[in-house]
């Protein structure tokens, strides 16, 4: 790329983040909520962090092309949701899952 | 696990504080961040420029994305607006963290909110809702420190190239762990599995169709929609919610 690509794609796209980042906050902090607003609000964790594990977990294309690898990512994960109830550690489900999606892609 | 005093503790208590939570994270960006540094390095990155675009870009898929349809030959605007339409999601963090971000200055709470990711954001999310004594600072320097590994990973990158060989999708599994993990502690009641259940088959929806790029906005949207619609059945007197 040249610099006055990059300085483009830089300067366009920090903008866009940026303003997806903020603007949000913007608009919501200190004000009063509506119940529903608020309700709203307090749903988007469960909804956002099962779509960022469904983006990881679901590719139709890595489905179709090799089944048995993906589907040991979604075993891996079952292991890691089963550490999760237990611990709530962050640190031990992250340590849990590598060595089940390692162990799991071995015998894919 | 180290205790700041509230609110006032000096910057070393702080950072013993935060450090722990932002440390799987951190691990996780030092790692990942190589390969998307190595990328970087074939599209004309410098160190510096790694560093810096790192500290501002910031966004993980998007940032993987920008060598990889530069070298696949596609054209500028198309790869500009693919990046912002991944990067689109950003809206619900801050959405998230906005109820907790009402204490403490503006200019804090607006500094967190521009430095926080997918990673980030979870941590952040789990910690003001799970511990009284998490605020603004905390959340803030969590994101820094998550920047700042992510940053030097990528700077890092540039300057090994293609020398050093890292499983990245072990590594990058590591993190999809750790967002299981904050998922579970997020289903407390009907409306939230709800939530979370339609979200994920319209990720799967979405990916079928091939909007890849805006999956992950449209199936939470949806998700917290047939959420509030569950908690509204319940409220009418259906399914306890």
């Amino acid at each position: 790329m040249s610099a006055s690509q990059i300085a483009l794609t830089w300067a366009v796209t920090f903008a866009a983040i940026l303003s997806f980042r903020t603007l949000p906050l913007l608009l919501l902090r200190g004000r009063s909520l509506s119940p529903r607003v608020g309700e709203a609000l307090g749903l988007i964790p469960a909804a956002a962090f099962a779509g960022l594990v469904a983006n990881d977990l679901l590719d139709p294309s890595a489905i179709a092309r090799d089944p048995l690898a993906a589907a040991s990512g979604l075993v891996a994960a079952v292991i890691v949701a089963i550490v999760a109830r237990r611990t709530k550690s962050l640190v031990l489900c992250a340590a849990v899952g590598m060595l089940a999606y390692a162990l799991l892609g071995l015998l894919a | 696990m180290a205790s700041k005093e509230g609110g006032n503790g000096t910057v070393g208590r702080r950072l013993a504080y935060v450090f722990p939570h932002a440390l799987p994270v951190v691990l996780a960006y030092l790692v990942i961040g190589i390969p998307c540094g190595v990328l970087e390095a074939q599209i004309g990155f410098g160190p510096l420029l790694a560093l810096a675009f790192s500290s501002t870009f910031y966004t993980g898929a998007g940032q993987f994305m920008l060598p990889q349809m530069v070298l696949a030959g596609m054209p500028l605007p198309t790869t500009i607006a693919s990046i912002v339409l991944v990067s689109s999601r950003q809206l619900l963090y801050s959405a998230g963290l906005a109820p907790y971000l009402g204490k403490g200055s503006r200019l804090d709470a607006f500094a967190l909110a521009a430095t926080v990711t997918d990673e980030s954001f979870g941590v952040n999310l789990d910690r003001f809702a799970g511990d009284a004594g998490w605020d603004v600072r905390d959340g803030l320097l969590l994101n820094l420190l998550c920047m700042s590994a992510w940053a030097l990973a990528n700077a890092a990158g540039v300057l090994v190239g293609g020398m050093v060989s890292l499983p990245t999708a072990l590594m990058s599994f590591g993190m999809t762990s750790i967002f299981v993990c904050l998922l579970l502690g997020q289903l407390h009641d009907g409306s939230t599995y709800v939530a979370a259940l339609v979200s994920a088959l319209l990720v799967l929806v979405c990916k079928l169709a091939d909007l890849q790029g805006a999956a992950v906005l449209l199936g939470a949207a949806g998700g917290v929609v047939c959420g509030l619609a569950w908690q509204a059945w319940g409220r009418s007197g259906g399914i306890r919610s």
